[in-house]
């Protein structure tokens, strides 16, 4: 639990063709720092939660989650994450999604999402977004997990 | 259902009329009768007591002469027992009357033969009689009393008086036979009067009767029908709205659905667009390679891989660009489409004229251009209903009049509007270029279009102005003629009503 442990980029992702230019374009921005991909939610939050190497046991994390995954809906994982007394509650939450309804944005909002941004169908906007996303990746301070019991 | 009641309702009245005048026709019939049965009875009556009297006038005579004969009898014989004149002068008096009486007899009796039978065998006993007696008073007259008395014993005179009573008393039975006659038919024909007094009364009753059940059943149909027009009046009303109601309906289901498939849609094409992208970004590194290749090696170029390089790839990723940038024009409409449908509705009272009055001074340049006018028929009827709904419907409509003049003639638009009720139409007519027949519900459709492509558009405004307007709860249709002008009619409730809450209000009516 040290200051120079790196960032990991957790991204939750149904669709490896989102996920992989995701990818591309956050590297492209010069971001270097390990991307995790899961494509499913009980496997993510097993993973937040639980895993070994999973942010709660091991250093700080930043959150990339669509809405639309097929087991569960996005704003539930937000809801763990963000949950009061949880030990994910700081950390940050980008939720990146093709979703642009007013209340469900509204609604992330209210969760605790940090960054809400809608996919844009358009490639270069999809490509210039994720890349000043990876701009904003590289400025931001992420806290400290504080370590459990 | 209620167009046959109503047919149904039209024969009656009709048959029922002429049941009426049938009815009253019967029934004055029954009077006539009656009257004209009254009148035959009162003459029959007439009749009958002249009758009456006629008989008691032949009895009164037959009275008279048997009163004369039997007068003249006694005195004769006074006279020839004492030969005293007095007598004898009584004897004359009395038979100096009897012929006059006899005479008034015979005039009576004169229209019946047995009765003049009668009386000439009453005349003749009375000459026999007469005869004898003259014998015995000459007898007397000459001093010979006592012969006349000898004569008088001899001359069987008591038997004569006997026949000659019962000759007046046949007379007289014969008056009461034919009294008794009389009197049989003088009841018969009463009876015959009050038959038909009887039969015509009852004829008026039945007929009062019927006349009055016709007329009772009438009013009765009559406050049926109209019962029956007043539901279907309130039920034309309910009809209205449930129809409009089932429209917003069905338009909310299919905005929610197409806003779910264009949701979907948009996942696969983002990765579509991406790659292709990348796919550029390579070919370009691709055809630097090649050219480099040329340059320092062109042993290792081959004509394909230069061709594909140079313009196989481009060409194919230039399609399926464009492929996908309309793909993603037309999931962005219907996109569009699903959340105007999901947006909340705020009704507000409206100014239709100054919305119109706007709507038609952002399109004045391309009016002027045209050559063409916009006439709007003020003041048009307000609303209480969205106001970016109707303005979104109003533009469209007017920019598509605009957009579609016909270049042969100049252009004149005409906006009006109208309340009926509850409920506005608008109107929205032109005189551009027109839509053929079997496109007039075609135009509606999502990315459908009407004519010549040589105007600029995806297909979607008037999708969109009739998805908006049931939202509104209102309703459009389109009348046109290929080359002569096209109007489009957009009728909307008044005061909108919300269908969730009017929906909710319904059930505890």
């Amino acid at each position: 639990m040290t200051d120079h442990k790196s960032v990991s980029i957790v991204m939750i992702e149904d669709d490896e063709g989102h996920a992989r230019l995701i990818e591309k374009n956050i590297r492209r921005a010069g971001i270097l720092n390990a991307i995790t991909h899961f494509t499913d939610g009980t496997t993510a939050l097993d993973y937040l939660f639980n895993s070994a190497d999973g942010p709660q046991r091991n250093g700080p994390a930043l959150v990339l989650l669509d809405l639309n995954l097929p087991d569960m809906s996005g704003t539930d994982i937000l809801a763990k994450i963000k949950s009061a007394d949880g030990p994910l509650r700081r950390t940050p939450v980008v939720v990146l999604t093709t979703t642009d309804d007013k209340v469900e944005i509204q609604r992330c909002y209210d969760l605790g999402c940090n960054v809400y941004i809608t996919k844009p169908v358009n490639y270069e906007s999809f490509a210039t977004a994720i890349r000043q996303l990876g701009l904003f990746l590289s400025v931001i301070q992420v806290p400290d997990i504080e370590p459990q019991g | 259902m209620f167009k046959r009641s109503f047919l149904g309702f039209g024969v009656s009245e009709g048959r029922m009329g002429r049941f009426l005048v049938a009815c009253m026709a019967l029934g004055f019939a029954a009077l006539v009768a009656a009257g004209v049965a009254a009148g035959w009875s009162t003459a029959q009556n007439e009749r009958h007591t002249r009758d009456v009297n006629h008989t008691y006038e032949v009895e009164l005579a037959i009275g008279r002469a048997r009163v004369l004969t039997e007068q003249s009898e006694t005195a004769r014989r006074g006279y020839v027992l004492t030969a005293k004149p007095v007598y004898l002068a009584t004897y004359r008096a009395a038979m100096r009357a009897l012929p006059a009486t006899l005479d008034r007899l015979a005039m009576q009796t004169r229209d019946n033969p047995r009765q003049q039978r009668n009386l000439a065998m009453l005349r003749q006993s009375i000459d026999d009689l007469s005869r004898q007696r003259e014998v015995t008073i000459a007898l007397t007259g000459n001093g010979e009393s006592a012969r006349a008395v000898t004569v008088f014993q001899g001359e069987s005179n008591a038997r004569r008086m006997l026949v000659l009573r019962a000759r007046a008393d046949a007379m007289v039975a014969e008056e009461q036979r034919l009294l008794a006659q009389r009197d049989a038919a003088q009841q018969s024909s009463v009876r015959i009067f009050y038959a038909t007094l009887a039969i015509a009364g009852l004829l008026v009753i039945l007929v009062a009767i019927a006349s009055l059940l016709t007329v009772r059943r009438y009013t009765r149909d009559l406050a049926t029908s109209r019962d029956a027009l007043r539901d279907f009046a309130d039920t034309l009303e309910e009809q209205v709205e449930e129809r409009t109601a089932d429209l917003t309906r069905a338009n909310e289901e299919i905005q929610r659905f197409a806003y779910i498939v264009s949701h979907d849609l948009r996942s696969p094409l983002v990765n579509v667009m991406g790659f292709t992208a990348e796919l550029e970004s390579a070919t370009t590194e691709i055809g630097a390679l090649i050219d480099r290749a040329e340059a320092t090696a062109p042993e290792l170029v081959t004509e394909d891989a230069r061709l594909a390089a140079r313009e196989d790839l481009p060409e194919a990723i230039r399609f399926i660009r464009t492929s996908t940038q309309k793909m993603d024009r037309l999931i962005n409409a219907i996109l569009k489409l699903s959340r105007e449908g999901r947006r909340v509705i705020a009704p507000q009272r409206l100014d239709v004229t100054a919305m119109v009055e706007t709507i038609a001074a952002s399109l004045q340049t391309q009016i002027e251009q045209r050559g063409a006018t916009l006439a709007i028929d003020a003041p048009l009827p307000g609303l209480v209903s969205d106001r970016l709904a109707i303005e979104q419907i109003f533009s469209n409509l007017i920019e598509n009049a605009v957009k579609y003049l016909s270049p042969d003639r100049p252009g004149h638009i005409v906006v009006r509007g109208k309340t009926h009720g509850k409920r506005v139409t608008f109107e929205f007519e032109d005189n551009g270029r027109g839509i053929a027949p079997n496109d007039h519900q075609r135009v509606f459709d999502l990315f459908r279009r009407a004519g010549n492509q040589d105007q600029p558009g995806e297909g979607i405004g008037l999708a969109h102005v009739r998805a908006l307007a049931y939202r509104l709860g209102g309703v459009i249709d389109v009348t046109s003629e290929l080359g002569r002008g096209t109007t489009f009619r957009l009728n909307l409730p008044k005061i909108f009503v919300d269908p969730t809450t009017a929906a909710t209000r319904e059930p505890q009516q």
